[in-house]
Formats: C-alpha cells, sequence, structure tokens
C-alpha cells in the first residue's frame, strides 16, 4: 500500500520536473531567439560606425632621386601602378613583386622636360602634361583586363591625344608651362588653364565637334590686384575658380567657351588660397588655405535667384599650408595634403576628417586614389613611394546624416532627406532616418486617429450595454478581421478604395463631418421623446436607432457634395488644395492609409479592450448602479477607470502593429519619403522602406547596413512600447487585482 | 427582463397588518422567474415596516437573496429574467412605467454580501453616490462624506486617511465603508445581503451595532444566514423556503412560537 502511494508520488513529481523543464526550454528559447534577432540587427548595422583604417601595403625607395615622380595610378584591380616622372617615362610595374612591366616614353624631345601633369577626369585615366618647351601633351591610359589561360593579365595602352604648342605671345620666348588643371568632360569637350613661368595665365578650352580652340587670357580678365595662388577647373568643364594671395576667390562660367562670364567674386580666407580642387560631381569645392584650414562650399540659391558659393563645412585644419587637394573618384572622400606631409581623409558632406597619418617623415609631394578609392598611393619629396590599402566602407554615416540636417550638394539648406538610389554614378545617397520615422509616425498617427475611436467605443458599446446575442455575433467577426492577410488589405486600399476616395472625397469628408451633427441632431429628439415611450424598447434598438443619423448624413452628403465643392473650393477641390494650400493631392495618400492601417489595428484594440471591459468585476457594475448611478455614469466613473490598463494595453499592442505593419503602408502609400503632415499625401514608412529597398542593397553596402539600421530602431520602436504597455498594464491590473 | 402585470385577485386579502404597522414595501402576488424553467419566487404578499430590522432567513437558494433584489429592481440586470405582480415602496410601484431606476436605487440602497469599494481613495467611494445623482457642491460632499462615515462608525479609524485607497481597508472597515457609501446616498431603505457573512467575529458585531444605530432613521431589510443573527438585531423575521414566504413575524414570535412547523424545524436545526 505504501510502497503504491511511494509509486504514485514519484510519478506526479517526476511529471511535474518533465512539465517544468518543457516549459523553461520553450520560455528560455523564446527568449534567446528575440536576443538572436537583436544581435543579429546590432552586427549588421554596428560597421556603420567603424572608421577608416589605412594600411601599408609596401613602400621603397625610387631609384633616380632626380626623377621626381610627377604622376602616379593604379588599375581598377591594382594588379599595376604606374609612376611618370619628370623626363616622360612612365614606368609600369606589377602591384605584386614591384617588378617593372614596361616603359613608355611621351615626349619625343630628349632634352624635354615635364613640369606638371593633371589628372582629366575622374572616371577615365586621361592627363595632360605641360612641359618647359610650352606644349601641353594630352595622353590617355587604358587598362584592359585579359586571360591567358587561367592567368588575369593586364594589358596597357598608352596613347598621346593631342600635343598643343602654346602660343609663345609677343615676348617670342618659350613659355615653362609651370602648373596646369586639365579636364575633359563627358561630351569630350578639353579644358586646360595654366601658368607659365612669366606669371602668364592663360585657358585653352578644345571643341571636338567644330575642331576649334578657344583661348582665353584669364590674367587680363581677372582683377589687377588679383594674384593668382591656386586654381582649379570642375569635372564638367563650367568652373573656373582661382583663387588669390590675400584670400580673395573669384568664379567664371566657362561653359559659353566663347564668353567668360564671372559669376561671383569674394573673400573666402585673410590669407593665401594655397590649394583648390573640385569633388566629384562638379559642386563641392573644397578650399586650402596656407593656414591649414579646409573647408567646403558649395553653390546655394541665394533668395531664389543667382547661385554663389557657401561655406558648408570646415574640416580639421593641418598645422601646415595645404599643398594638395586630391577628390576621390567613387566617393566624397578627398585628401588634403599639408605641406608637411600629413594627410587627412575627409568626407565633405559630413564634414568630418576620418583619418589622419603621415606616411613618411618627408613632404607628400604626390598622392592619388585607387579606382575604386580602396587605396591610395604617395610619394615623397625624397622619392620615397608607398602603397596603403584604405578600409573606410561607409564614410558618409555619421549620427548627424542618419538624424540631423544635413547640407547636401543642390540644396538650399540643410535637410532631412531620404533618397538612397539616383541615375548617376555621381550620385551621393542620403540617408536620413528622420523621414522614415516620421513617415511611420505619420501612418501610426493617422490609423490610430481612425481606428482608436472606434475600437475603443465599440469594445464599450458590446461589453457594456450589447446582449449575449450581440457578443456572440459581434466579437468573432471582428476578430475575424483580425485574420485578413494585410497584403489583401493594402491591395484592396492601393487599388481599389484610394480611387474611390478620391472620386467621392467630397462626400467622404462631407460625410465625416456631417454625422456628429446628426448623432447629436438624433439624441436631442430623442431626449423629447417622453419616457413612457422608451421604456418597452429592448436592447439593442439602440444600433437600429444609430443607423438613422447614418443613413441620413450619408444621403446629406451625396446631395450636397457637389454644391460644397462649388461655394468652398471654387469647384474642384484638388486645385483648390493645390493653388490656396499648395498641397498635391496624391492618390494613395496618407488618410487612405489611415483607413486601411486602421481596419487593420481596430480588431487588436477592439478585443483586447473588450477583453478588459468585459472583465471590470460585476461586483462594482452592480455596486455603482446601486447607488443609483445610470449605466454610462457606471461605465464612465468605474468601469473605464478599472479597464484603464487593458485599455491602455490594447491601445499600445495597436500601435506596435500599425508601427510594424508593412504591407498596407507599402501598398496603399506612394512611398515618398517627406517630412509632411498634410493627410493628402503619402510618406514613406520604416517597414515599408526595409521592404522596398534592401532587394535593391548590395550586400555588406551603406544602404544595406542602414536599412538593417531601420530594422533596429524598428525593433527598438515596438520593444519599447510593448515594454511599457506591458508595464504600465501590469501596475493597473494589481490595482484591481484583489477582486 | 420583463415585468408582467396580473389583475389583483387577492392582494388585499392577505394584506391587513400593513396599516398599523407603518408600512414602507409591500409586495403583491409577487412572482419571479430567472427564465421560464427557474421560478425563484412563488406569489409572495410581504408588508415590511419603515424604521424597523427585517431580517430574511431560509436555506440556500430559498429566494431570500432575489426578493431582496426585486425591491431595487437589481435583478433587473439579468437577462431573460421577468417578473409577475407588484412591488410598491410608499405604494407606488415601482416596476411601473415611467419609474426612474437612478431615483428608486438612489432611495432604496444596497450593501452587498461580499465588500465591494470602488478601487478609489476612501472619500471619492463616499462622495461617489452624490455625486452620481448631481451633487456637485464641495462643501455639501464634505458633509455628506463625514456625516456617512460617522453613521456606520469609520470616521475615527478613517479620517486621517481620506485620501488613501479604500483597498487598504481591512475587510471589515470595507464593508462599513460599503455601508457609508449607501448612507451618503440619503437613502430610505437599505437592503443587506448578507453583510456579515464574509467577516470575522468582531467585525461582524461592528456591523450589528452599526445596524442597530441605523434603525432609528432608516428601514433595513437583511438578509442572512445567521439565525442568531437575525435574533439579535431584527424586529421581524421573513421565513422563506423554496421561494415561498413560509411565516413573516415579529422576531420574537418566530423564533420562539413560531406558526408554522418548517418554521420550527428549520430554527431548530432539523434541516437547513
Amino acid at each position: 500500500m505504501s510502497s503504491n502511494k511511494d509509486k504514485y508520488f514519484r510519478k506526479l513529481y517526476l511529471q511535474n520536473r518533465i512539465v517544468k523543464y518543457i516549459i523553461t526550454f520553450a520560455g528560455f528559447s523564446s527568449i534567446v531567439s528575440i536576443a538572436a534577432i537583436l544581435l543579429f540587427l546590432l552586427l549588421e548595422s554596428s560597421p556603420l560606425i567603424k572608421g577608416a583604417k589605412i594600411e601599408e601595403i609596401f613602400s621603397f625607395s625610387l631609384p633616380d632621386p632626380d626623377k621626381k615622380p610627377l604622376l602616379t595610378g593604379t588599375d581598377p584591380y591594382m594588379r599595376v601602378y604606374y609612376i611618370m616622372s619628370k623626363d616622360g617615362v612612365i614606368k609600369f610595374y606589377y602591384a605584386s613583386d614591384q617588378s617593372l612591366m614596361r616603359s613608355d616614353t611621351l615626349s619625343n624631345f630628349s632634352e624635354e622636360k615635364i613640369l606638371c601633369v593633371s589628372r582629366g577626369s575622374l572616371m577615365k585615366d586621361v592627363f595632360a602634361a605641360g612641359t618647359d618647351r610650352g606644349r601641353l601633351i594630352t595622353f590617355r591610359i587604358r587598362f584592359k583586363n585579359d586571360f591567358i589561360g587561367q592567368e588575369p593579365v593586364v594589358n596597357i595602352n598608352l596613347k598621346v591625344l593631342d600635343i598643343y604648342q602654346v602660343d609663345p605671345g609677343q615676348q617670342q620666348q618659350v613659355n615653362h608651362i609651370e602648373e596646369l588643371i586639365f579636364r575633359e568632360n563627358d561630351d569630350l569637350y578639353r579644358f586646360y588653364a595654366w601658368k607659365n613661368h612669366h606669371g602668364g595665365f592663360n585657358l585653352r578650352i578644345y571643341d571636338p565637334d567644330e575642331e576649334e580652340n578657344y583661348l582665353h587670357d584669364i590674367k587680363k580678365i581677372l582683377p589687377a590686384d588679383f594674384n593668382v595662388s591656386a586654381f582649379t577647373l570642375d569635372f564638367e568643364g563650367s568652373k573656373l575658380i582661382a583663387g588669390a594671395k590675400d584670400g580673395r576667390l573669384t568664379w567664371y562660367d566657362i561653359s559659353g567657351l566663347k564668353n567668360i562670364e564671372l559669376i561671383q567674386h569674394w573673400e573666402a580666407y585673410r590669407t593665401e588660397i594655397s590649394a583648390l580642387g573640385f569633388l566629384i560631381g562638379g559642386q563641392g569645392l573644397i578650399t586650402g588655405s596656407a593656414e591649414g584650414s579646409v573647408n567646403l562650399w558649395i553653390p546655394v540659391r541665394i533668395k531664389g535667384q543667382e547661385f554663389e558659393f557657401q561655406k558648408i563645412n570646415s574640416f580639421e585644419s593641418h598645422s601646415k599650408a595645404i599643398k594638395l587637394i586630391i577628390p576621390s573618384p567613387r566617393d566624397r572622400n578627398f585628401l588634403s595634403i599639408g605641406s608637411d606631409g600629413e594627410i587627412h581623409l575627409n568626407y565633405s558632406t559630413t564634414g568630418r576628417t576620418q583619418l589622419k597619418f603621415s606616411p613618411t617623415e618627408e613632404i607628400v609631394s604626390m598622392a592619388a586614389f585607387s579606382p575604386k578609392s580602396n587605396a591610395i598611393i604617395a610619394a615623397d619629396s625624397k622619392n620615397r613611394f608607398g602603397f596603403y590599402n584604405l578600409d573606410n566602407p561607409h564614410p558618409e554615416i555619421t549620427t548627424k546624416t542618419l538624424f540631423g540636417k544635413t547640407w547636401y550638394e543642390g540644396y538650399d539648406q540643410p535637410e532631412f532627406v531620404w533618397q538612397s538610389t539616383g541615375g548617376s554614378s555621381e550620385f551621393e545617397p542620403k540617408l536620413s532616418m528622420i523621414p522614415l520615422i516620421f513617415g511611420t509616425l505619420k501612418g501610426t498617427l493617422y490609423a490610430m486617429f481612425f481606428s482608436v475611436p472606434i475600437a475603443l467605443l465599440g469594445a464599450i458599446f458590446l461589453s457594456q450595454f450589447g446582449t449575449m446575442k450581440m457578443k456572440q455575433i459581434i466579437k468573432p467577426t471582428i476578430e475575424i478581421m483580425a485574420a485578413i492577410p494585410s497584403v489583401i488589405i493594402g491591395f484592396l486600399a492601393g487599388l481599389y478604395f484610394s480611387p474611390l476616395f478620391e472620386k467621392f472625397l467630397m462626400e467622404i469628408m462631407l460625410f465625416m463631418i456631417l454625422i456628429p451633427v446628426f448623432f447629436y441632431i438624433t439624441i436631442v429628439l430623442w431626449r423629447f421623446i417622453p419616457a413612457g415611450h422608451k421604456t418597452g424598447l429592448k436592447t439593442g434598438f439602440e444600433l437600429l436607432l444609430a443607423l438613422v443619423p447614418v443613413i441620413l448624413s450619408l444621403a446629406a452628403a451625396f446631395s450636397f457634395a457637389d454644391l460644397a465643392e462649388r461655394v468652398f473650393f471654387a469647384g474642384n477641390f484638388q486645385q483648390w488644395l493645390f493653388s490656396v494650400i499648395g498641397v498635391t493631392y496624391e492618390t494613395r495618400n496618407s488618410l487612405v492609409v489611415g483607413f486601411a492601417l486602421g481596419f487593420a489595428v481596430i480588431p487588436i484594440i477592439f478585443t483586447v479592450a473588450e477583453d478588459a471591459l468585459s472583465n471590470v468585476p460585476e461586483s462594482l457594475v452592480s455596486a455603482s448602479l446601486a447607488l443609483g448611478a445610470s449605466k454610462w455614469q457606471t461605465v464612465r466613473r468605474i468601469v473605464v477607470p478599472a479597464a484603464a490598463g487593458g485599455i491602455f494595453a490594447a491601445i499600445m499592442l495597436g500601435l506596435g502593429r500599425a508601427i510594424g505593419e508593412t504591407m498596407i503602408v507599402l501598398m496603399a502609400t506612394g512611398n515618398t519619403p517627406i517630412l509632411d503632415i498634410n493627410p493628402f499625401n503619402g510618406f514613406r514608412a520604416m517597414s515599408a522602406c526595409i521592404a522596398v529597398e534592401i532587394p535593391e542593397a548590395p550586400v555588406g553596402g551603406t544602404l544595406y547596413r542602414v536599412l538593417f539600421l531601420t530594422a533596429l530602431l524598428l525593433f527598438a520602436f515596438t520593444f519599447v512600447l510593448n515594454t511599457i504597455s506591458s508595464i504600465i498594464g501590469d501596475k493597473l491590473r494589481k490595482k484591481y487585482a484583489r477582486f | 427582463m420583463e415585468i408582467i402585470p396580473v389583475t389583483e385577485k387577492n392582494s388585499l386579502e392577505q394584506d391587513n397588518r400593513s396599516v398599523k404597522r407603518n408600512e414602507v414595501v409591500r409586495t403583491e402576488n409577487l412572482d419571479f422567474f430567472y427564465n421560464p424553467e427557474s421560478h425563484a419566487l412563488k406569489n409572495i404578499n410581504l408588508s415590511i415596516p419603515g424604521k424597523k430590522v427585517t431580517a430574511f432567513i431560509g436555506p440556500s437558494g430559498c429566494g431570500k437573496s432575489t426578493l431582496l433584489r426585486c425591491f431595487n429592481r437589481m435583478n433587473d440586470l439579468l437577462p431573460g429574467s421577468y417578473l409577475k405582480g407588484r412591488v410598491l415602496i410608499d405604494n407606488k410601484d415601482i416596476y411601473a412605467n415611467g419609474i426612474r431606476l437612478e431615483e428608486l436605487r438612489k432611495k432604496v440602497g444596497m450593501v452587498f454580501q461580499k465588500s465591494n469599494p470602488f478601487p478609489m481613495s476612501i472619500w471619492e467611494n463616499v462622495a461617489f453616490g452624490p455625486r452620481v445623482n448631481g451633487e456637485s457642491d464641495k462643501h455639501t460632499i464634505e458633509e455628506v462624506v463625514k456625516s456617512a462615515l460617522e453613521q456606520a462608525d469609520l470616521w475615527k479609524e478613517t479620517k486621517d486617511r481620506l485620501n488613501e485607497s479604500a483597498l487598504d481597508l481591512s475587510g471589515g472597515q470595507q464593508q462599513r465603508l460599503c455601508i457609508a457609501r449607501t448612507l451618503a446616498n440619503k437613502p430610505e431603505i437599505i437592503l443587506m445581503d448578507e453583510p456579515a457573512s464574509a467577516l470575522d467575529p468582531i467585525s461582524t458585531g461592528k456591523i450589528e451595532e452599526t445596524i442597530i444605530e441605523l434603525k432609528k432613521n432608516y428601514t433595513i431589510i437583511i438578509v442572512t444566514h445567521n439565525m442568531q443573527q437575525a435574533a439579535r438585531i431584527s424586529d421581524f423575521t421573513a421565513f422563506m423556503m423554496l421561494g415561498e414566504m413560509i411565516e413573516f413575524n415579529d422576531t420574537k414570535t418566530l423564533f420562539t412560537n413560531p406558526n408554522e412547523n418548517l418554521t420550527e424545524e428549520y430554527i431548530t436545526g432539523r434541516f437547513g
């Protein structure tokens, strides 16, 4: 007998243990999986905050110290690099073992010395060299990647495109071309600006269609006291910028080819402008001063009229004068090189100096980016030559560009912009989180405006005034609403409801205005009916009664919509909206999303709130009624406060659903990432943005990681909301738990 | 809930003592059905005097609470239930058309078996009745709250903690708070549905003292399980069984010399 009992208890104990382990395991694994998601999101987005890193691959001293290197570069795959020296010899080396591959000579005069070389484009390897015989030699290097069997080989094609003898002028002396800026734009127009050793400053524009040269003596155009210390051209060949010893800058428009027009003449520094450079895109101008300051200027429309260069960003100063500005061929990065040999890697839009390094103790005489911007080649004054790997995956991302206003090229002021992809390779992605957060909040707000009153009032009515039969029909029906896939709601809203909404816009707006009016009138009239006629009515009758104002206002809305549109909105509401308020009506606007998203949120809020309201202890209701409170007083003063925790939790759950909802906002809005609270235009929500853009985002790229950051934010949003709702819900539940 | 009026066939016949007893509540041929199958009260004819304590006793399920709830129409809340016959309070049929439930329930207060203070402060609990009945003058409410708490013998214990949650009071205090809450409405009749059944003897004693004190000003109808309690505090006692009124008499007579055999059997503990 006793052993039987023992057995029984042992079995019971074992069962308890097993169930306990299963439950613990289930709970623990759900926590682990949430944590794993969080960790994954963190891991994917955290490289955004990683800084730039530079690492030397190799360095060596060039054998002939007299042959100063003037130009260096590499092919896109960094298999070959080249060095051009003063005697016009370009030597190509294998990057793998630094062995010489081939050697070419540019000039056919053995005595001729190359004095300066300029890169003509960020995309193509075209260059122009200026010689001591007054010649401008334009040449091109082409790298062709090929295979011999399995081995990759690089074929190099060096071609001299044009040799131009500069007119010696009246002095009949040979010009030494001392400084040269060369550009070849996409239409193959060539622009040469140079200074000779007599102090002359000239511009030559070559028109390939007319095979014509246009020559300009800039020295004569410039103000008499303008002592040119630096100059540059943009890569389009439309802007000539010259800087003076006294810190002034001038901007000439040279796109007219034949005539040169002064656009702006301004004081940039109190000290000499020692270096100038344009960035990719042809908008951003970098200035470097003799005191070591580096600034970004972009053309900004002043008062909607003329463009003027304005100082947008200041970068970390160098301790010595700026010697060189080298733009990256890939992005808005650039190198500023001080005359003490320190190199700064800056990103123009963020204003951030990402990296500072001094490759040698000597002055850096020359530097270049690799075509993919993933390496830097630099040579110093003692012919020490170095090749450096650059790891700089996300230079455009800072907390400020993500969450603050950023001044982008082409904008008149700092703004929050999300524009992840553009048409050209010069496009700069603009990845501000603010329009997305705003979009999410806007969609949520409109959805809540629509759903909270309906769901809560519905829940109050059904739980407090509804009959058993009504409950049996209404509650499951609304719960089925929650089971409708959101893609169907989004589809219907986007393709069916929004055109309908546009068609009957006036009617719908009028209806929404009229319905409270008619309800009020009905209630007032109802009170005039003597009490004796009302007592016999069954519960549920009020539903039928409520139909009266609904039908009346619907009828009124449809019959007076045209009239209202004519009287108040000059016959066409959408036109009125555009001309008077300045808002473009979008078919898929926030109101449509509000309705559609609200439709998805209503069942959640309704079900949870209804449960909470129904669970208010009957004893409280009885006590209140027994004290002579009316049914409505009881609801308002006792039931709703007692269910506040549950109602709050219901709203929070609805909010969480609305924030995280993807398909509805994706399909029912235009997905325009704008910052505008107006209900008649759209928005782009975080969730929809992730869904739209993740297929386009290269894995590991900036956009990819920013989208993961968006997901992380979304996760945080819903996590915080749910935590708040359960904490407050718990507190309120504890308060009423003693019943 | 539906009310089905009946023809007055023998309503006055039974009611012979009403005038001399200062009658406040009278029922005439009262039948109550929770649903057509459940006939809870059967032809109850009863006359309850004013400013006295009347106790309803009887075994569980005999209908004594149901009868009590007919007096303030709390049974109206039960879907599907209906009633035949008449209930008159101050000679007015409370089930007639045009009766305002809020007014009736203000006049006929109720204390429930389980204390059910609202999850608010003590003060707000007591002020609830006057407030929902349209009293907005703060000073008046203050006075009403104080006097109600004094009458319920709770003022001394709570005057310094009126703003604390009512849920922090002990069980007995909570029940007295519920009495005070009812008194704040200045009712004429107070219905008590086993008000002390969930309380310890000391709290029960206090409640009983309160009831005896209240009888000076109010008509009290109390449902109780506890025959000693009925004997201690009531002036009149009704004994009910299976929905029928077996005997209604003054308490002393009913407990010492009952007319009916069933009553005697019940009070001597032979069943129940």
